[in-house]
């Protein structure tokens, strides 16, 4: 009787308003951002590999910016590009910034403003933000050719011929290292184009997403390091000392995580009491691709 | 809580999509429409100013002389319009063809280089890089080595799948099934992450509370 | 003749340029292949711009004939061409990026946002172990998640000097059989764009072509 009891409320409990998931979520995923607790980052192999590339930069050398990424990720992508660009212009590196998506150019001028101002960059001199180009892979190849003749203008109008910064940097080999910041698949066609064909040394940032395709890339040495997600910009603003979104993220992090595993394990306990009593169970996807 | 009007009308819109999550609504379709009209606005000013303006008037008027043939270029640019009429249509096919081909050219040896012969050259180089490092890494690298032969072997489906090659097959849905489970655990830490940033602007920015 | 031979000629012509160029790095070959690129890129926005055109087409036919919806495509026109609009009084200050910063771009994140709703709902509802296969999708997924969040570092122990923890676990993960298991994936994915490109440079893939009356993709 206990026993038909307890598996009656177990198998009500995946039948839940989804409403009452939704609430649970937005109480959980919040409720740290009010009582914030750090927790400890330890710092990735991927990410440690990212910042050696980024420090052993000197005063003078160039780098590619690459803000491949719309407002949909900015969440998770943000946080790293503020980072990056931070420690960038405190070693005086110079910057070459573009975006291969239209609506990436609203997401760099801010980040490249927010971080020229904190460390005075004169535009043009310092940094120069190319903007977008349509057709990205002829602008991973073109760029290997000319990076004037890729883009004649700058996001502004303004000629690039005339550009201080531009005036040794002209193509791949000028440029010492490529950071891709990416909510797509473009960073594994930087390393197919940009790298492969050209050689040029290439880290990234990716959302969570799409991180986990790049451990390949990473493994055979196409990319030297790479950021993943938001913990990825958390270990990479522990690594440079300046905790930021990204670690103040965790907490919540965590807790939506540890959600959703109970969610998950509340779901099966329901569905094998259901199963037990007869009545089937709800839903269900198998592994091998059943609905979802 | 913000004083500045900007950050309201951002809020409102904001609360406007989240209202979904009750239920669809005319709120929600009107904030879902107007988001559809100003992307593809802001798009085709942007699609108009790098394509046409930077890459074709800028370099001409910059340097005629050696810029003139991107003209042709913009010839053929002009020619994708056609798809509007009908029984013009046809003329289309023409920077169609040439953008899909000569892009199809170029990814021929990137693809083979990037996709395959370096995939393949990290994976037999992984138990050599290994031995120095012990044990652990030894049996790792070896099970990778397993992993990418018995998931090719499960993609190929020119030889049917039993005796050796079923075992192996089926040796290879098991990595894809940790691969995806992998998968799935970072989709979930990436929506997390989406909805925090929303919740820093609604807490943070419009009321001020954190 | 013009509407199906010389856009396939053009096209093998095209491709097959493309590919030698790759080994034939002659200042010539050069030339051209610059010169490609950036027809190349012309024709790209050209060909963007066309969708968003499309899409206006649509919607203008939709609120002239009073389709059901019709008020919402009125407003997707008007904001549309709104936008445009703001975009002649300059595209560095002003309204344009204005509409971007406060409408599209919280608006577009909002949008994606709402997945960690329904990714909430689908693990709730959905995602049973009722396999082999599914419970260890399960404990994989259930593995990364803890590990890659700081809380996974905390749950192990130290032996043999090492620290062993969800962590570490999940890193094994991502690198050994999740690595093996997209490797293999990439590597078919990539013989698959290599032969899909040879048959679009040989003229046997047409499909990009699109359809008239009577024709359809080439045969093998």
């Amino acid at each position: 009787m206990a026993g038909e009891k307890q598996g009656t409320l177990l198998s009500r409990l995946t039948t839940v308003d989804r409403r009452v998931i939704y609430l649970l979520m937005t109480l959980v995923v919040a409720w740290p951002m009010f009582k914030l607790v750090t927790l400890p980052v330890l710092i990735s192999k991927e990410v440690a590999g990212f910042d050696r590339e980024i420090e052993a930069l000197t005063a003078g050398d160039h780098v590619i910016f690459a803000f491949d990424y719309e407002p949909d990720v900015m969440a998770e992508l943000d946080p790293m590009s503020r980072a990056v660009m931070d420690r960038l212009f405190e070693k005086d590196v110079e910057v070459v910034a573009l975006t291969l998506y239209p609506g990436g150019a609203g997401i760099a001028q801010p980040v490249l403003e927010s971080a020229a101002r904190e460390h005075n960059k004169v535009y043009g001199e310092d940094y120069v933000f190319l903007g977008y180009n349509p057709d990205w892979s002829g602008t991973m190849l073109r760029l290997g050719e000319s990076i004037k003749a890729t883009y004649p203008a700058d996001q502004f109008g303004r000629d690039t011929r005339t550009m201080p910064i531009l005036a040794d940097c002209d193509s791949y080999k000028d440029v010492k290292l490529l950071v891709s910041i990416c909510g797509s698949q473009l960073t594994e066609y930087w390393a197919a184009l940009a790298g492969g064909r050209y050689g040029q040394k290439i880290v990234s940032g990716n959302t969570a997403v799409q991180a986990v395709f790049i451990y390949p890339f990473y493994q055979s040495g196409q990319i030297k390091g790479f950021l993943g997600g938001l913990k990825g910009a958390a270990e990479y603003e522990t690594a440079i000392e300046r905790p930021a979104f990204g670690v103040r993220g965790m907490g919540s992090q965590t807790m939506g995580h540890l959600l959703i595993l109970l969610f998950v394990v509340i779901g099966n306990l329901g569905y094998l009491a259901a199963r037990r009593a007869g009545t089937g169970g709800s839903g269900g996807v198998t592994g091998g691709g059943g609905r979802a | 809580m913000s004083h500045d009007p900007s950050v309201w009308v951002t809020a409102l819109l904001t609360l406007a999509i989240f209202s979904f999550l009750w239920r669809e609504n005319p709120v929600f379709r009107f904030a879902e429409h107007l988001l559809v009209g100003v992307s593809a606005g802001y798009y085709v000013v942007q699609y108009f100013y790098s394509g046409i303006v930077k890459k074709l008037i800028v370099p001409v008027r910059q340097d005629p002389g050696t810029n003139w043939p991107l003209i042709f270029g913009g010839a053929l640019g002009i020619l994708m319009f056609a798809r509007l009429f009908r029984r013009l249509s046809w003329a289309a096919r023409y920077p169609v063809a040439f953008y899909v081909s000569s892009a199809a050219g170029y990814f021929i040896p990137s693809v083979l280089e990037a996709n395959v012969l370096k995939q393949i050259g990290g994976t037999v180089t992984a138990p050599g890089t290994a031995m120095a490092a012990g044990t652990l890494p030894v049996v790792s690298s070896a099970l990778l080595v397993l992993g990418v032969i018995a998931v090719l072997v499960y993609f190929f489906f020119s030889v049917e799948h039993r005796g050796p090659v079923g075992s192996l097959s089926r040796v290879g849905i098991l990595y894809l099934m940790v691969g995806f489970g992998a998968s799935f655990g970072y989709t979930v830490m990436g929506r997390i992450t989406l909805l925090l940033g929303r919740f820093q602007f609604l807490l943070g920015d419009w009321l001020g509370l954190i | 003749m013009l509407e199906r031979t010389l856009p396939i000629l053009l096209a093998t012509v095209a491709g097959l340029f493309m590919a030698a160029q790759f080994f034939i790095p002659h200042p010539a070959m050069l030339r051209i292949y610059n010169l490609a690129l950036d027809w190349k890129q012309i024709v790209f926005g050209c060909t963007l711009m066309l969708g968003v055109v499309s899409l206006i087409r649509f919607h203008w036919r939709k609120v002239a004939r009073r389709a059901p919806g019709a008020f919402y495509s009125g407003v997707a026109l008007v904001s549309c061409l709104a936008t445009i609009g703001t975009a002649f009084f300059g595209i560095e200050t002003g309204l344009y990026p204005w509409l971007y910063d406060r409408v599209q771009a919280p608006m577009q994140a909002t949008l994606f946002a709402l997945l960690a709703y329904f990714v909430a709902s689908a693990s709730y509802r959905a995602f049973r172990a009722r396999s082999v296969h599914a419970t260890l999708l399960l404990a994989a997924g259930a593995v990364v998640m803890l590990g890659r969040v700081p809380i996974g570092d905390l749950i192990g122990f130290d032996a043999g000097g090492e620290r062993w923890s969800l962590g570490s676990l999940a890193s094994w993960i991502l690198d050994v059989p999740s690595l093996a298991a997209k490797r293999g994936i990439l590597i078919g994915v990539g013989l698959g764009m290599i032969s899909t490109s040879i048959r679009i440079i040989l003229g046997i893939e047409r499909a990009y072509l699109g359809q008239s009356s009577g024709e359809g993709q080439g045969r093998s």
